[in-house]
């Protein structure tokens, strides 16, 4: 299916364009979450008065977790609860399969539990690859996370769709 | 926890503290319920063969963040995951080891920061790697 597909410079215009914001909240629950998810049993997960203890805000957030997106029923997609939202690049990748292709977290901040973001997305980039299952086409979105409380750039994550 | 690990102490070409992993299938639905993601093909088995799977896969997400914890454990209380990531080339499957190493590929020292850049992966029994990536590290200084 993507075998015809090609990147136009009206889809290239579209790198950059911002999202309208959505709210992502970080706390003391989705915090241990998280940390029983990835099966962590360090305490900094855990444990609000010994991070207090080593100086942090409440329990720090595991690397990877920049916190879960407000959910509104009708809105947010049902299985992986990421915001449907105006604003942002529209592509019309046609998709027979679909993977997961990478993520890259970069960190300006440490992020805790009572931390409330501000994240906006744009497409960073699209490109394809002739790959073992026919052409391939890379969507990687990059999403940037302000601290809603202090306007810091606290987080930036870029994630790839393997489109095929 | 390890004891703090210092900038001092690193050399280009160490592996780091390696961090085995097995998922149970309980361990793909806890990663779901923190992370959000509810895609059926990490829980269901019927539905992740119809779409043409063997079978259940670990969440390459849930891949990515067991990299996280490598680093985080290891740059300790007092070092920083400034930037990581890795890229999904293969598939993991429940009940079988995913061993989380890191080597060190260069340090250097930046507006007062000490940095190091590491390799990053995900292996197989097989030694292959599943998630190939990259990171880099803040750690304190003994100075």
């Amino acid at each position: 299916m993507a075998e015809e597909f090609q990147i136009t410079d009206e889809m290239r215009a579209q790198i950059g364009k911002e999202s309208e914001p959505w709210t992502y909240e970080v706390t003391t629950t989705s915090v241990r979450m998280y940390a029983r998810g990835i099966g962590s049993d360090n305490p900094i997960h855990y444990d609000v008065d010994l991070a207090k203890a080593q100086g942090f805000r409440s329990i720090v957030a595991p690397a990877g977790y920049i916190g879960t997106p407000v959910f509104v029923p009708g809105t947010n997609d049902p299985t992986f609860g990421f915001p449907r939202r105006s604003g942002g690049a529209r592509l019309n990748v046609p998709t027979k399969g679909l993977l997961d292709g990478g993520t890259e977290t970069e960190y300006f901040d440490v992020i805790c539990a009572g931390d409330v973001l501000e994240e906006t997305s744009h497409l960073a980039d699209i490109k394809t690859r002739d790959g073992a299952m026919g052409k391939m086409v890379f969507v990687t979105n990059e999403s940037v996370y302000k601290n809603k409380d202090t306007g810091k750039v606290v987080a930036k994550q870029k994630l790839t769709s393997i489109h095929f | 926890m390890a004891e703090q690990v210092y900038f001092e102490d690193i050399e280009v070409g160490a592996e780091i503290p390696q961090l085995k992993k097995n998922c149970s299938t309980q361990q793909l639905v806890l990663w779901a319920a923190g992370s959000g993601d509810f895609y059926q093909i990490h829980y269901d088995k019927d539905f992740a063969q119809k779409t043409g799977l063997p079978g259940l896969i670990v969440h390459g997400a849930l891949k990515n963040a067991f990299l996280g914890q490598l680093l985080h454990d290891w740059a300790g209380e007092n070092g920083q995951v400034r930037k990581f990531g890795c890229a999904y080339r293969g598939m993991d499957d429940p009940n079988q080891d995913i061993l989380c190493r890191g080597v060190v590929t260069k340090k250097y020292q930046e507006s007062g920061k000490n940095l190091v850049e590491l390799d990053v992966w995900t292996e197989k029994p097989d030694g292959k790697k599943t998630s190939p990536g990259t990171a880099l590290v803040a750690l304190p200084s003994k100075s």
